[in-house]
């Protein structure tokens, strides 16, 4: 398995959520709250679509998994998905 | 104008192949949520929905017509046949020239469209069946039941998503009520849980990972169900005239739309629906008994809809009943309507609400009488039955016990 760059994981989020948002992702930073920068219900939606797609992963079902607060949750949470894909 | 009266019931869904057990399910609060069966786990990320059981279509239908009929239009006509048979209503005398067949879904022939897709792109083949088409177009249902019973009236298909049935009721009501139609054979049939359809309501990330909690506050998500609801409606004055039981009035229909989004309910557009329904059928907040809720178990419904019924009733918000079949029978798209309907008319003939199954413990923003769990036993003279699409198509209808 080869192994992720945390920063490529980084930087392809920003970039998924700044393409969603329209906005030039240098605009955004991890720190950002979702809700500050106005990600919506159907673009979280939109997100995780890309998400799953770009990086080959199943973000789960349960309502749960769309509690994230900051773009670093984000972050954080996808990468812990593709740790657990690459442990399996 | 005329007053319309409800002299026939017919239904399937996860809760039972006829309006009896469907009612008698839900009156005793028994969910017919369970594992999917129809499509392979692990091909699914989502594995619980209200799945009609048990169905052998071939005990419906004879082989041959069977294979030009997609389910959604099989539960149409199984739903129709009860409804037909329990009104005793012949159509003869003419009354088959003015009797419309109105009937809603939400996207008609999933399994055809799912089928036709996977010999296409799955299976590499150029050709499709020769009658998909007649078979998936979403007023297939309606033409079906015309040509079993030779009825001759205004016949078609009506489509909002959720609120299909609801609209498709309501147009069925306003046309005996002006005149246009005598009787009307109407309801909503919806057949979607199948592969491409399913993958679509994951992506949206909607559904509930376990069952359907509406109005609690560890709610998940909806839960999707099948089946078909269909009603015979009539002239009051010839329903009485001919002696047929009447189970309820339908006494009002409202119908607005949000033109807001696509997804997120507005209170405002779905209340403005139940102030037009109350009008319409000329009942005062303070009256309203019972209300069947669109109580999906998302997140936003949820509380969309408490909002709208505080902003429509005012302090009467806080006595009336308000419960979600959808607890148990799930949410059938373009039937669900109907499926509440035939409950909303046996509530008012039983005088019993409904329970909100699976009840644990209600969202802080959902502050109404929910009937938690157990059915009730209560006087039942007027009540709502709400549908609130995606798309914000809202439409509401309105019934009253006949005395």
């Amino acid at each position: 398995m080869s192994e992720v760059d945390t920063n490529t994981v980084e930087s392809k989020i920003v970039e998924i959520v700044a393409n969603q948002r329209r906005v030039d992702p240098a605009t955004l930073s991890l720190s950002d709250r979702l809700e500050d920068i106005e990600i919506e219900s159907i673009d979280l939606v939109e997100i995780i679509f890309a998400i799953e797609d770009e990086f080959d992963i199943d973000v789960p079902q349960d309502r749960d998994a769309m509690k994230l607060d900051t773009l670093q949750d984000v972050v954080d949470g996808v990468q812990r998905l593709i740790d657990e894909k690459n442990a399996a | 104008m005329h007053r319309v009266a409800i002299t026939g019931l017919g239904c399937i869904s996860a809760l039972g192949h006829d309006a009896k057990s469907h009612w008698r399910a839900a009156a005793e609060g028994i969910s017919g949520i369970g594992p999917i069966t129809a499509i392979p786990p692990e091909k699914l990320k989502i594995h619980v929905a209200a799945e009609v059981k048990g169905f052998d279509a071939e005990k419906h239908f004879d082989p041959v017509k069977l294979a030009v009929i997609d389910p959604y239009s099989q539960y149409a006509l199984i739903a129709a046949r009860e409804a037909i048979g329990d009104s005793g209503l012949t159509f003869d005398h003419g009354l088959h020239d003015d009797t419309a067949v109105i009937i809603g879904t939400g996207i008609g022939g999933a399994k055809t469209i799912n089928d036709d897709s996977d010999r296409i792109f799955g299976q590499g083949k150029i050709r499709t069946p020769p009658m998909s088409i007649p078979k998936l177009m979403p007023s297939a249902a309606a033409s079906q039941v015309t040509m079993e019973y030779g009825l001759n009236g205004p016949a078609f298909g009506v489509t909002s998503a959720c609120s299909s049935a609801n609209h498709a009721i309501g147009e069925a009501y306003w046309m005996i009520k002006s005149g246009r139609a005598r009787a009307a054979v109407t309801g909503g049939s919806e057949a979607c849980l199948v592969f491409g359809s399913m993958l679509g309501w994951q992506a949206l990330r909607v559904l509930s990972v376990d069952t359907c909690r509406p109005f609690c506050i560890d709610r998940k998500g909806m839960v999707l169900g099948e089946g078909a609801g269909v009603l015979v409606l009539e002239r009051l004055e010839d329903a009485k005239a001919r002696g047929a039981r009447i189970y309820a009035e339908i006494a009002g229909m409202g119908m607005t739309s949000d033109a807001g989004s696509l997804t997120d309910p507005s209170a405002e557009g779905a209340a403005r629906a139940i102030r037009q329904a109350l009008n319409e059928a000329e009942i005062a907040p303070d009256d309203l008994h019972y209300i069947n809720a669109h109580g999906t178990g998302t997140g936003q419904n949820d509380i969309a809809e408490t909002k709208a019924i505080h902003l429509a009733l005012g302090e009467a918000a806080a006595k009336v009943a308000v419960s979600s079949t959808k607890s148990m029978h799930g949410h059938g798209l373009g039937a669900a309507g109907a499926l509440e309907a035939v409950i909303t008319a046996r509530a008012i003939s039983d005088q019993i609400a409904p329970p909100t199954a699976n009840f644990t413990m209600a969202d802080p923003e959902c502050d109404l009488d929910y009937v938690p769990n157990a059915a009730r036993s209560m006087t039942i003279d007027t009540a709502l039955s709400n549908s609130f699409a995606f798309g914000g198509l809202n439409a509401v209808l309105a019934f009253r016990r006949l005395h």
